[in-house]
């Protein structure tokens, strides 16, 4: 008996290992080609391994480089700043807009709201390109097409994010809420003192949601931003991706730029990101 | 009203009316001007002078069915679907099971790693992939060379391109799926289990007769949501083909943003909007129907 | 005491700070901002070089952005619409008419900017009868050919007609059966417009409102194309299937390659040795005629803020040394008839470029021209995969090119084109 559960749990573990390598392996081999000397990747047998560890493909991604008297630059670095300052507002502009909604169409009574909640639901059906090009008609006349502002406002209509919070509030018993304000606590009040410290484990995890999501965000943020200087990350790399297509060593730094940062913040927070999908239940 | 009362209501407004305002501007009055644009004949001619807009009725739709490229696209995002899916609900609920075995240690591990491509930037891993797709010197080819098979041109052969693109979306979102599924599958009733056991049940009986029924909901839902999301595929043709080799990899998004804003015909973009609108309508209202006439709602 | 201390730091250091904001925004106001280029493709990943001269000249910096070809339309047009256009920026010139007439560029106000140009250049960049733009770069299309591969059958050249062409390359498909003449795919479509150009094909009909192709002349250009590949001369191929054309030229798999200037740098590049190639016009019917290519002509935006500076930038980048020195970098054709005058141009393989420079075929001038282009080269990749006959595809073409030209018919009747 002992022989064939050790067996089986050998099989099963090297099973599983073998499956995660396959799903890192794509990613891995990125890494690794970004750091080979230009043009090696394409050399027959594929390698697998640098012949020498080389920092060119970011440095000629990265840097401005004078050739010849003129300057080139891929302006991958602005693009790195706008995708995190983009992504950083969104989420904080995000987090302040919808986890008082949220609580409110939790606990707080109002007019409408079992009809604002059953419409909210409703438009979860709708998927956001339908709303797309007549958005962009809408951005032209208020000015706001190339903007900053003009990315980051759609991504505050977060019907998810309010739903998301409302079912984390809902956990929240009400007598709790009621006794505070039996007590003579203002509604202001109870939100700040009680409910905000109980969510604040759902509100990281809404946090991390949002930021990855404006982050990796492309189709929005390819149509509205014209300027090279205003691109976020994923449009400037399609951008080179079209033209570059043959310099594989450095799409593939590009392609590490972009995904290394979201992926340590994910490593860093994955418990609550988990936690969040699991559940988005206030107790642990 | 009392006063308490009125404070909620204060509040509440206060609370939830900006959001509010924000999503009637970002998404109800675009969704609604969508369907307005979709009977006019807005085009790059209107673009040019307000006047030359005209109402067409019908007419875009009339256009669109009898245009061979929309159906191409229709087909081609049908077909992403129907392989797509299974492919990656298989996947998840493959690897959910493989880890929900008690006999494998460092689970966290594991589906920390395995969830991974998910929160990656999709135009990126679409370059690594197209990379790894590369006829000459691509991974993929070197691996199935190693077994004999000569190399496949993966992304420029019109029969390869759509199953190398699922296999690449299958890679990037089975991880999702796999959480929900390792959640819904600790649900499975222990005792049931036990019970089957002690019966004789086999395993794959065991699968068949306790596992499959407590996860159905669970699994019905993420179906859904899978078609819903293969039926928004533009990233993956966007950056890997163009949309080709020969249209193969035209999806219905891709489509409509080649006509909205590469030839400017709002008119017609937005008529293909308002029919994958339609599309995923009826999806939701079938899975609601089957939901319900299964009590699994 | 050593709060105050402290605090006396604290406050004299706050104190600099608005000195520190008058500073800077005095440096900016001195300072002229950047003038914008946009540019796709070589142009845009090269125009770099030639701005240090011109900022060296006005004190003008100049912030290039080069556009992916394959987006550049929709780049184009969103930036357009939103009104978030550069202020110089190029322009393939089947595009002109559609971006003139939705107000996006602005007409040319010294006639002195396009004197020195090839007047059929003009021709182009004329709509409505007003110049709107500058000729940047003239791309005219030319066989490229493989000078070992046709001395083995004895052509010094290849034919300027279709049948001796049709002979010569028969005798090579003879002599190397696994290799392929033309290097022509069914997704490159100017080589197509150009053999119709060259047929003498008039697309549009009825003040460029109906399509015209169903005629003798379509059916001849069509039957030509069609039997390059139908006797195996030509690969029934995409340009996904066969990703590195240079190379594909260099080792002999094709021997004549209908291409533009570009592959002038791309042969260079990959050193290819030049005694193995040349150039020759491209071949017609009867003789060789006119033909275009992807000519590109340069745009200055009606939204700018500063047309001054604007047009003289594109002054600079037309003129000879600036012309010149793109050659050199990229291998461009100047437009500037004066350019040509020079010994860096006086090259035997640029011979044939001059030559047929001389024989434009501009396009009808229509918005929906692109999309046009497009449904040909759909309908000869049907007839040329079999799926229909030359007339069937023809009279499918005429269909749905009516159907794209649909708006401006009703426009047109209407009174409000021209």
């Amino acid at each position: 008996m002992a022989v064939t559960s050790r067996a089986r749990a050998v099989v099963a573990n090297a099973a599983v290992a073998l499956l995660t390598l396959l799903t890192i392996a794509p990613l891995g081999y990125m890494v690794v080609v970004s750091f080979m000397p230009r043009g090696e990747s394409g050399m027959l047998p594929t390698p697998l391994w640098p012949s020498r560890w080389s920092l060119e493909n970011y440095h000629e991604l990265l840097v401005r480089r004078l050739i010849d008297g003129a300057w080139f630059d891929y302006r991958i670095v602005p693009a790195l700043w706008n995708s995190l300052g983009i992504a950083a507002l969104s989420t904080g502009l995000g987090l302040l807009l919808t986890v008082p909604a949220g609580y409110a169409f939790a606990k707080l009574r109002f007019r409408g709201r079992e009809r604002l909640l059953k419409l909210l639901i409703a438009s979860l059906v709708v998927p956001g390109q339908v709303a797309m090009l007549p958005l962009f008609l809408i951005f032209k006349e208020l000015g706001l097409v190339n903007s900053y502002a003009g990315v980051i406002l759609p991504s505050l209509a977060g019907i998810f994010a309010i739903l998301f919070v409302r079912q984390a509030t809902l956990a929240i018993p009400d007598e709790m809420i009621d006794a505070a304000r039996l007590d003579g606590a203002g509604e202001m009040r109870i939100f700040a003192r009680i409910v905000l410290p109980l969510l604040a484990p759902i509100t990281v995890t809404l946090a991390l949601f949002m930021f990855l999501g404006s982050w990796n965000d492309f189709l929005w943020p390819l149509i509205i931003l014209a300027d090279q200087q205003r691109y976020t990350l994923p449009v400037a790399v399609a951008a080179i991706a079209r033209e570059h297509a043959a310099d594989a060593e450095l799409m593939m730094a590009a392609a590490v730029v972009t995904t290394l940062p979201v992926l340590l913040l994910f490593l860093s927070l994955q418990r609550y990101y988990m936690r969040g999908l699991l559940g988005g239940s206030v107790k642990g | 009203m009392s006063a308490r009362a009125a404070a909620q209501e204060r509040t509440a407004w206060l609370f939830s009316a900006p959001v509010l305002a924000i999503i009637l501007l970002v998404f109800v009055l675009p969704t609604a001007l969508a369907m307005a644009l979709s009977v006019t004949d807005y085009s790059i001619y209107a673009l040019a002078d307000w006047d030359n807009l005209r109402f067409v009725g019908l007419g875009n739709f009339v256009d669109l069915f009898t245009t061979p490229l929309f159906w191409r696209a229709l087909g081609n995002t049908a077909l992403f679907a129907v392989l797509g899916v299974p492919m990656a609900i298989g996947a998840s609920l493959f690897t959910a099971l493989l880890l929900d075995d008690v006999t494998v240690r460092w689970k966290p591990l594991w589906r920390v790693l395995l969830f991974a491509p998910y929160v990656t930037s999709i135009v990126a891993t679409a370059v690594v992939w197209r990379f790894l797709f590369n006829e000459r010197s691509g991974l993929i080819n070197r691996l199935i060379g190693a077994v004999g098979i000569p190399p496949v041109d993966w992304l420029g052969d019109p029969h390869t391109s759509i199953p190398a693109i699922l296999i690449f979306v299958t890679w990037k979102i089975f991880g999702y799926n796999m959480i929900v599924f390792t959640a819904a599958l600790s649900a499975v009733p222990g005792d049931l289990m036990e019970a089957a056991r002690l019966d004789g049940a086999g395993r794959w009986g065991r699968f068949r007769h306790v596992t499959l029924p407590a996860i159905g909901p669970t699994l019905l839902l993420a179906a859904v949501m899978s078609v819903a999301g293969f039926l928004q595929i533009f990233a993956e043709p966007y950056v890997m083909t163009l949309g080709g080799p020969a249209q193969s990899t035209t999806t219905i998004l891709f489509f409509m943003f080649e006509e909205g804003f590469k030839w400017w015909n709002l008119g017609q973009a937005s008529a293909v909007a308002f029919i994958l609108f339609l599309m995923i309508l009826a999806l939701t209202l079938i899975q609601t129907r089957v939901g319900k006439r299964y009590e699994w709602l | 005491m050593e709060g105050d201390a402290r605090g006396w730091t604290r406050r004299s250091t706050l104190a600099l700070l608005p000195a520190l904001g008058v500073a800077a925004c005095a440096r900016s106001v001195a300072a002229p901002a950047p003038l914008r280029l946009w540019a796709m493709s070589w142009e845009g990943d090269y125009s770099p070089l030639l701005m240090p001269a011109f900022t060296a000249a006005t004190g003008i910096a100049v912030e290039v952005q080069s556009l992916p070809t394959t987006a550049s339309h929709e780049k184009l047009l969103i930036a357009t619409a939103g009104g978030a256009l550069p202020d110089v920026f190029m322009l393939f010139n089947g595009w002109l008419t559609e971006f003139a007439t939705i107000g996006a560029i602005a007409p040319v106000p010294d006639p002195s900017i396009v004197a020195g140009m090839f007047p059929g250049m003009l021709d182009a960049t004329r709509v409505g009868g007003r110049d709107y733009a500058v000729p940047w770069s003239v791309a005219p299309q030319v066989n490229f050919y493989r000078r070992d591969l046709l001395a083995a059958v004895g052509y010094d050249a290849p034919p300027g007609d279709w049948p001796a062409l049709r002979t010569m390359a028969l005798k090579l498909k003879r002599r190397r059966p696994d290799d392929f003449v033309f290097l022509m795919l069914l997704n490159w479509p100017t080589a197509l417009i150009n053999i119709l150009s060259q047929a003498g094909v008039r697309p549009l009909r009825d003040r460029d409102t109906r399509a015209n192709f169903s005629t003798p002349e379509g059916q001849e250009a069509f039957a030509w194309y069609a039997s390059i590949f139908a006797d195996g001369l030509a690969p029934k191929a995409l340009s996904t299937e066969v990703q590195d054309p240079v190379a594909a030229f260099a080792q002999g798999y094709f021997a004549i390659w209908p291409s533009g200037p570009v592959t002038l740098r791309d042969l260079a590049q990959r050193n290819v040795p030049k005694h193995l190639w040349s150039t020759a016009r491209c071949a017609g019917p009867r003789g060789p005629g006119a033909l275009s290519g992807e000519s590109a002509s340069l745009c200055v935006a009606a939204t700018t803020g500063r047309p001054a500076d604007a047009w003289a930038l594109v002054r600079h980048l037309t003129s000879v040394e600036s012309e010149l020195h793109f050659q050199r970098a990229i291998g461009n054709l100047p437009a500037n008839l004066h350019a040509w005058a020079s010994p860096q141009l006086d090259q035997p393989v640029l011979a044939a470029f001059a030559d047929q420079m001389r024989y434009p075929a501009p396009g009808p001038k229509v918005i929906e021209w692109e999309q046009i282009q497009l449904q040909v080269q759909f309908a000869a990749e049907r007839v040329v995969r079999g799926v229909e006959t030359i007339p069937q595809a023809l009279a499918g073409l005429d269909t749905r090119v009516d159907r794209i030209l649909a708006k401006r018919r009703a426009l047109v009747e209407a009174g409000k084109l021209a």
